[in-house]
């Protein structure tokens, strides 16, 4: 091959172009982190890397949709706790005016306290979290109970997405946990209904009426427990696709630096290869280019 | 033979030796004149004669100033010159089109896709809740803005494509014209023989660049004219006359512009728009503009379109059966579509309602069957995971959107690997044309002491005949 001094400054020039080309690149690589920054650079990694990210931006999304069902579910418990306790309450008062030895004072003082433990079932009923009754089913801006204890709720399931296609129920109809159903008693215990027979019969001074009630608290115990083992089911199911979801976003964010990050030990060393690359060509065609048979000719 | 053949030959030596110091000054000044080809003196001897029975000599002759070509290399520059312009210009409305849908860095048309879900999620959290239907109706509003203004910026690409037709154009017949008028001359030069070299150098030039606005071919005629045609066949140059391209609005395309051709010397007129680069438009700038135009930009947006008009009738569908605060039912979320073309522009998707109210999140009228009711917000949450009916196959709206993402990648890429390769190649022709055309200062320089050393002794020659003259004349004395 015939050389000129036009073939050598081309040569001299395009390598040097070369150098500078992958000098930048690798700036570029240094300066922002990572490998893939359009999707141009490599569209198979940029796809994925998208599809990636999606996925942890939906599990975020599951995140926030958990903590709203923990809240519900939670104050749901304590709520169904307190209704423990009420009941509780109410079995005592029942055995102890099942007998005939009490006076008409301690038994109206008992109906005085089952009326008000029935208020109190009501208001529990009436349980609100961010202004929204729990127990209301669908129509959960208005109270669901009025004062003398009618359901007026719904029956139907506020469900949340946990994760991709999981629904979690969130809410229980107070109507089955407090009326036992719809009309009362229909599907389960009316515990309203059963403590308005033991008002009604201790003012009448009816203990044997009273004593037929005490086995309708045992089952309405055994309601509220039932509920609260299925609420604490879906509080574990709730807890744990949170778990999986913090998990995948770990692994996620993992492979997505995978795809995308660079190495920065080797872009800083590639670097600093390509800068001796760069220093010697510039002395190697400073040396070739000063040489000239102009210089020997007089 | 005599003391004047003496002065002749050495004359003759003068002549060519001078001539020789001409090509090598030409050579030397011309060393970094783009398309300039190395000439070279080649001598002969002069007729010899007869002289006393001996035959001899009549002293030195230039038989030709020759012009150091490869034709080969220069149809081989030819023709990526033709690749080079058409992956450039696809290359630079690639880049400009990846900007559009850099996802990576930026939060684009996906982020805001999935905002818009995200945000149904949070109204099944709440679904009377005013601040969750006022997020999903910005959601919506963003989202839509997001289709109009990458909508928008792909029209301005095949805008931006067409209205570089213009520039191409002018161009191509500035050089076409050239080509022509060079063909004139030097075919009024080499009628009287010679070469004519530097017409030459230039033409070939000139084809060069016209090359790289349009792919062509050329044929060398024995008169020395250069007959130059799209590589499908329209003739661009004959002889001395040229075409004239020009560019008139096409009421089918857009009114965008169709490339019209009227032939050299003649009046017909040709639609060039499909064959101006090619087999598939895939030479030179004005064929990266068509392609980019007509075809590459189209198939985003056709994308773009498809996205627009799935997402609207599947949100549609679900939210008409719903029912809003207000109790209202039946109304479609976006703008319904009529036709897919174009959906995603503006006075395409738009969001349909307004008020908070009517934002269908309940699947019965809240009036009767609650408020509280986010079994319709639900469903259209969940068409985000929706596995939906594309042309690209069975993919979710996210899905489909990372594969537009990734088409756009691909033409990037393609168009980047391209352009590296024709550029390379083109370095490397230019490097063997320059080592095979070149000027050497060297080799000029050394030619330089050649001919001036040959020039000093035919001088010397001149001064020895006429010693020799002097000393004949000194006889008679």
């Amino acid at each position: 091959m015939r050389v000129t001094q036009n073939t050598t400054a081309n040569l001299v020039l395009n390598n040097l172009q070369i150098i500078r080309q992958r000098t930048e690149e690798l700036e570029q690589q240094a300066s922002t982190g990572v490998k893939v920054s359009a999707p141009g650079d490599d569209p198979v990694t940029a796809q994925q890397v998208l599809h990636l990210k999606a996925l942890i931006s939906a599990g975020d999304q599951y995140s926030r949709n958990i903590s709203n069902g923990t809240a519900w579910l939670s104050m749901s418990e304590s709520a169904m706790s307190e209704l423990g306790n009420v009941i509780s309450r109410a079995k005592e008062l029942g055995v102890a005016m099942s007998s005939d030895i009490n006076n008409p004072d301690s038994q109206s003082a008992a109906v005085k306290e089952l009326t008000q433990l029935r208020d109190e079932l009501i208001q529990l009923g009436n349980t609100q979290l961010n202004g929204k009754y729990i127990f209301g089913g669908f129509k959960n801006d208005t109270a669901p109970f009025d004062p003398a204890g009618n359901y007026t709720g719904t029956d139907d399931a506020i469900n949340i997405e946990v994760d991709r296609g999981t629904q979690v129920q969130i809410n229980y109809s107070g109507g089955q946990l407090i009326r036992g159903g719809t009309p009362p008693g229909s599907s389960g215990t009316d515990i309203i209904g059963t403590i308005n027979n033991m008002i009604t019969a201790l003012g009448a001074g009816n203990t044997a009426g009273v004593r037929t009630e005490l086995g309708n608290l045992d089952n309405a115990m055994g309601q509220v427990l039932a509920t609260r083992t299925d609420l604490g089911a879906r509080l574990n199911h709730l807890t744990a696709a949170g778990n999986i979801i913090d998990d995948r976003k770990l692994s996620l964010t993992k492979v997505i630096s995978d795809k995308q990050d660079v190495d920065f030990a080797q872009v800083i060393s590639d670097l600093t290869k390509q800068q001796t690359a760069y220093q010697a060509a510039m002395a190697a065609s400073a040396k070739v280019s000063q040489m000239s048979l102009l210089d020997y000719l007089k | 033979m005599s003391i004047s053949s003496i002065l002749d030959i050495a004359k003759s030596g003068l002549t060519a030796q001078r001539l020789a110091l001409e090509v090598t000054s030409e050579n030397i000044t011309n060393v970094n004149t783009p398309g300039y080809s190395k000439q070279t003196t080649i001598f002969q001897t002069a007729p010899t004669t007869l002289e006393r029975g001996f035959p001899l000599g009549s002293g030195v002759q230039v038989a030709e100033i020759q012009r150091a070509y490869n034709d080969f290399l220069q149809q081989q520059l030819t023709g990526q010159s033709a690749t080079e312009g058409f992956s450039s210009t696809v290359l630079a409305s690639m880049n400009q089109a990846q900007q559009l849908f850099n996802d990576l860095t930026t939060d684009g048309l996906g982020k805001s896709l999935q905002d818009f879900f995200s945000a149904w999620q949070d109204l099944t959290s709440n679904p009377q809740g005013q601040p969750e239907r006022q997020a999903v109706l910005a959601s919506a509003q963003q989202l839509v803005d997001q289709f109009q203004r990458i909508n928008g910026s792909l029209h301005d690409l095949k805008s931006e494509a067409n209205q570089s037709l213009e520039g191409i154009v002018s161009d191509v017949n500035n050089y076409t014209s050239q080509i022509a008028s060079l063909n004139d001359q030097i075919k009024l030069i080499e009628i009287q023989g010679g070469r004519a070299n530097e017409l030459r150098d230039q033409r070939d030039q000139l084809v060069r660049e016209l090359s790289g606005k349009v792919g062509i071919t050329y044929i060398e005629q024995t008169d020395g004219t250069l007959n130059v045609s799209l590589s499908l066949g329209q003739p661009l140059v004959i002889g001395k006359q040229a075409a004239t391209l020009s560019l008139q609005p096409d009421p089918a395309n857009s009114s965008y512009y169709k490339v019209l051709a009227t032939s050299p010397g003649g009046n017909t007129t040709t639609d060039i728009t499909s064959i101006a680069g090619g087999i598939d438009n895939r030479q030179g700038e004005m064929g990266g503009a068509l392609q980019v135009r007509d075809t590459m930009v189209n198939g985003f947006l056709s994308d773009l379109d498809e996205l627009a008009y799935t997402l609207a009738t599947e949100v549609n569908n679900v939210h008409t059966t719903g029912f809003g605060l207000n109790s209202s039912t039946g109304l479609s979320f976006f703008t319904p579509p009529a036709t897919m073309a174009g959906y995603s522009g503006s006075g395409g998707i738009a969001v349909n309602i307004t008020q908070t109210a009517d934002v269908a999140a309940a699947s019965t009228d809240p009036a009767t069957g609650g408020t509280g009711n986010n079994v319709n917000a639900q469903t259209i949450a969940s068409i985000y995971d929706k596995v939906l009916t594309t042309s690209g196959g069975q993919l979710t709206l996210g899905s489909f959107y990372n594969s537009l993402v990734g088409k756009v990648g691909v033409a990037v890429q393609d168009a980047t690997r391209t352009q590296a390769t024709s550029d390379s190649t083109i370095k490397q022709l230019d490097n063997l044309r320059e080592s095979n055309s070149g000027v050497s200062l060297d080799e000029e320089l050394a030619n330089l002491v050649k001919y001036q050393t040959a020039y000093q002794g035919a001088a010397k020659m001149i001064t020895v005949s006429s010693d020799m003259l002097d000393t004949i004349l000194g006889l008679i004395r």
